[in-house]
């Protein structure tokens, strides 16, 4: 599933059948390549994050949580810099641990199943997830 | 099976202003200098500034053997901890005679072929300054033109003068796209040579 899909999707309590929130954004871990976790938008509490192993399905339709305790605030220096954006994968510069720059990233695929990425997308390039080897505030590093 | 990376091939001077980005996709500094080692005719390393329009140097700078890789857009470090004190790097008095430009090449048979205008680095698996861009002499019959001359993989260095074998003269380009070909067949011609 494509992130540019997936976007905008519905997270929904199934305990009480209602709308929490809605999908904003990814933050993709290297190491093996990742969704770490969701950024949300439209929530009621505090909190703006999901970590992946909260989520109950990543449906078509809606992305399931079983309660609303488990959206929550930053717990790391690492988690607060996702929330800031500043780990966006999304229009990030693509370099070869070489230095070659290939592009900036324009979707990601990832399985629902298990959150890994499979394919980072660059407007000339279509490169497999486990050639990335690290995302920092300036560039998506991919193994030559 | 990988496909093998083609020689990537820049001039030292092509460096400066390249960010210098870790494995982990930060942006620690931007190349300021190129520091040239005085035996042997090679990099040293790079002095350092800060990011940005206004940017100051900086005290700390990145050895050779820091590089984990070269290329157009960038120079790659496996983390932070690679930086070393720029006084580690080159000794104030030491850096400002240590630099190879302007030098004289001559083959070891006697010939100048020009003076060092460049140094032409490659980055491929393995980092390695490859030749010079010279402004070359009449020996050359391209007199006065910027020529690239292969190095053999090491360089006998005196005060002013870098001593190459006298076959470079058969492998000298006039653009930095060929150049990569005539390296590699000027080195594998040395090897028979010596075998």
């Amino acid at each position: 599933m494509l992130f540019s899909q997936a976007r905008k999707r519905d997270v929904v309590n199934t305990a009480t059948a209602t709308r929490v929130a809605r999908v904003d954004g990814f933050v993709v871990l290297p190491g093996p390549a990742r969704v770490a976790l969701l950024r949300l938008g439209k929530v009621s509490g505090a909190g703006t994050l999901l970590a992946w192993e909260d989520v109950r399905g990543f449906g078509p339709d809606a992305v399931t949580v079983a309660t609303d305790a488990v959206i929550r605030p930053p717990r790391d220096g690492l988690e607060q810099r996702a929330e800031d954006n500043d780990l966006e994968i999304l229009g990030k510069r693509v370099l070869t641990e070489r230095g070659m720059e290939l592009g900036s990233i324009t979707d990601v695929d990832f399985d629902p199943e298990t959150g890994a990425v499979t394919t980072l997308i660059t407007k000339t390039e279509t490169l497999a997830g486990q050639r990335m080897i690290g995302l920092g505030g300036y560039a998506v590093v991919v193994s030559d | 099976m990988t496909t093998p990376t083609p020689m990537l091939l820049l001039r030292a001077s092509e460096v400066t202003g390249r960010p210098v980005v870790t494995l982990s996709g930060e942006l620690v500094a931007e190349i300021k200098d190129v520091v040239f080692e005085r035996s042997g005719g090679r990099i040293a390393g790079f002095t350092l500034r800060n990011p940005g329009l206004f940017s100051r140097s900086r005290k700390d700078s990145l050895p050779w053997v820091g590089v984990h890789g070269i290329g157009r857009d960038a120079v790659m470090v496996a983390d932070e901890t690679v930086l070393i004190a720029a006084n580690e790097l080159a000794p104030r008095k030491q850096s400002r005679d240590a630099d190879v430009l302007q030098d004289r090449v001559l083959t070891d048979n006697g010939r100048d072929l020009g003076r060092v205008v460049d140094v032409v680095l490659h980055s491929g698996t393995s980092l390695d300054v490859v030749g010079y861009e010279i402004e070359a002499s009449e020996a050359l019959g391209t007199a006065g033109r910027h020529v690239f001359i292969p190095l053999p993989d090491t360089v006998a260095v005196s005060g002013e003068n870098l001593i190459v074998p006298a076959a470079a003269t058969e492998f000298v380009s006039e653009d930095l796209a060929g150049f990569g070909a005539a390296v590699g067949a000027f080195r594998a011609r040395l090897r028979e040579g010596a075998s």
